[in-house]
């Protein structure tokens, strides 16, 4: 099984790099077309891609390799949507962006919750109680999302309409249940817990200690 | 002003707010509103739920919960039934209102759990946190509600793009504002009084804890 997970693990992770190579083609091909505020999204787009990375030499940090995965796939997702025109092209293209944008959303906080939960004197929590603020907070921070779309903070065209709202809220709720679904059954047979170790362990050094150390004083 | 003339002073209020939904419902048999008859009847049901379920079941729920939905009521009885809905900004007061009172029920809901379940420790912080999130996600819920009631029925309860977030906008800043005000609450004290009562009964029914045996013990 072993051997299994390590296949696994590492084609992923040759996926995520494959991911970053397609996002630098569009990154020449944003310039090719001189559209330089996508010239901006896809570098922006890419130095979010390999941030994992990036942190994992710098200070020694070690993201889950399914987020180091999502976050290259929906970055992805988000690119072509805008340089290749497929959000307007392609009907339901821009959903289907937006559901996986809330899958990633809904694994980081049900990873951060679980991380505090474990290591924060100051959260102890029952798996389905970690279930419902995980859903919770997926559809909030897609509430958040709509804000910044309706005060036009990006200064990006957006599809402004209540029906297109709802179908964004609806994706949001469903990404957050799957999720949360996913997440009870990996934390009842203790497979959450080897995916966040590392991640939690360096979270509770780095932060958690710090701020209680802090607070004892 | 001591503790009990400010409890005197709350049963006072939720008297007269219940006299006031009387006269509401004298004014709607008097112009033959059936609707608002109805609608009086209901909300006037509703509002004397807190004194039922304390004669009939002995389950005492906190005096502000009894005053905030005799509020939320009266506010949505009288606004259809004496036009008031026509006033600027009288439909973003009802809704403030409504969301306050939900963020003030799972604000209710957070604290007795934490205080009597052993599934959920929880800093005051972070329940403000989860507070917030709840009543933006209990928004969602609703707006939802009147998206596929519209998509159903062909009504038109949700007014359009820009109106629904502000509703949504509306569920975060009460939101907001009653996770302040708990915060403060639980700091002074005065959150453990309000709720110790519910606390206890839901204990004793629901969630069965060792709190007593421990207290007693």
């Amino acid at each position: 099984m072993g051997k299994i997970k390590n296949i696994c693990r590492k084609r992923c992770v040759s996926f995520s790099f494959l991911l970053r190579i397609v996002m630098i083609i569009s990154l020449i091909l944003a310039l090719w077309k001189k559209d330089y505020t996508w010239v901006v999204g896809t570098f922006i787009g890419f130095f979010i891609s390999i941030l994992p990375t990036i942190l994992k030499k710098d200070t020694k940090f070690t993201l889950p390799w399914i987020l180091d995965f999502l976050i290259a796939f929906i970055t992805i997702l988000f690119v072509g949507g805008r340089l290749l025109d497929y959000d307007s092209t392609i009907p339901g293209y821009q959903l289907v962006t937006r559901f996986f944008m809330s899958i990633l959303v809904a694994f980081i906080s049900l990873a951060v919750i679980y991380v505090l939960d474990e290591h924060w004197d100051g959260l102890k929590m029952d798996k389905y109680a970690i279930a419902f603020v995980t859903v919770i907070l997926t559809m909030s921070i897609g509430v958040f999302l709509e804000f910044i779309k309706w005060l036009n903070i990006t200064g990006m065209y957006y599809v402004k309409n209540n029906h297109v709202l709802m179908l964004n809220l609806s994706a949001d709720t469903v990404a957050g249940i799957i999720i949360a679904i996913i997440g009870v059954k990996l934390i009842k047979t203790g497979k959450f817990d080897k995916i966040t170790d590392e991640f939690g362990n360096q979270i509770d050094k780095m932060v958690i200690d710090r701020l209680e150390k802090r607070n004892s004083k | 002003m001591n503790k009990d003339s400010l409890k005197f002073g709350g049963v006072v209020l939720s008297y007269i707010l219940k006299i006031i939904m009387i006269i509401f419902l004298i004014i709607s048999i008097w112009k033959l509103h059936w609707v608002w008859i109805f609608g009086c009847i209901i909300a006037l049901i509703v509002s004397l739920i807190p004194t039922i379920l304390k004669r009939n079941y002995q389950i005492t729920l906190p005096l502000v919960l009894d005053i905030l939905i005799t509020i939320a009521l009266i506010l949505h009885v009288g606004g259809g039934l004496l036009g008031a809905y026509g006033i600027p900004n009288y439909d973003t007061l009802t809704h403030f209102v409504s969301s306050f009172l939900i963020a003030f029920i799972a604000f209710v809901i957070i604290y007795i759990l934490d205080e009597y379940w052993e599934g959920l420790i929880m800093d005051k912080y972070a329940m403000a946190f989860v507070v917030i999130i709840t009543t933006i996600a209990i928004g969602v819920v609703w707006e939802f509600n009147e998206w596929i009631t519209d998509l159903v029925f062909g009504t038109h309860e949700q007014w359009g793009y820009a109106d629904t977030l502000k509703d949504l906008f509306i569920d975060m800043i009460a939101g907001i504002f009653m996770a302040a005000v708990g915060v403060s609450m639980i700091k002074r004290g005065s959150f453990d009084e309000i709720t110790e009562d519910l606390g206890e009964q839901i204990d004793k029914r629901i969630i069965k804890s060792k709190k007593d045996e421990q207290k007693n013990g």
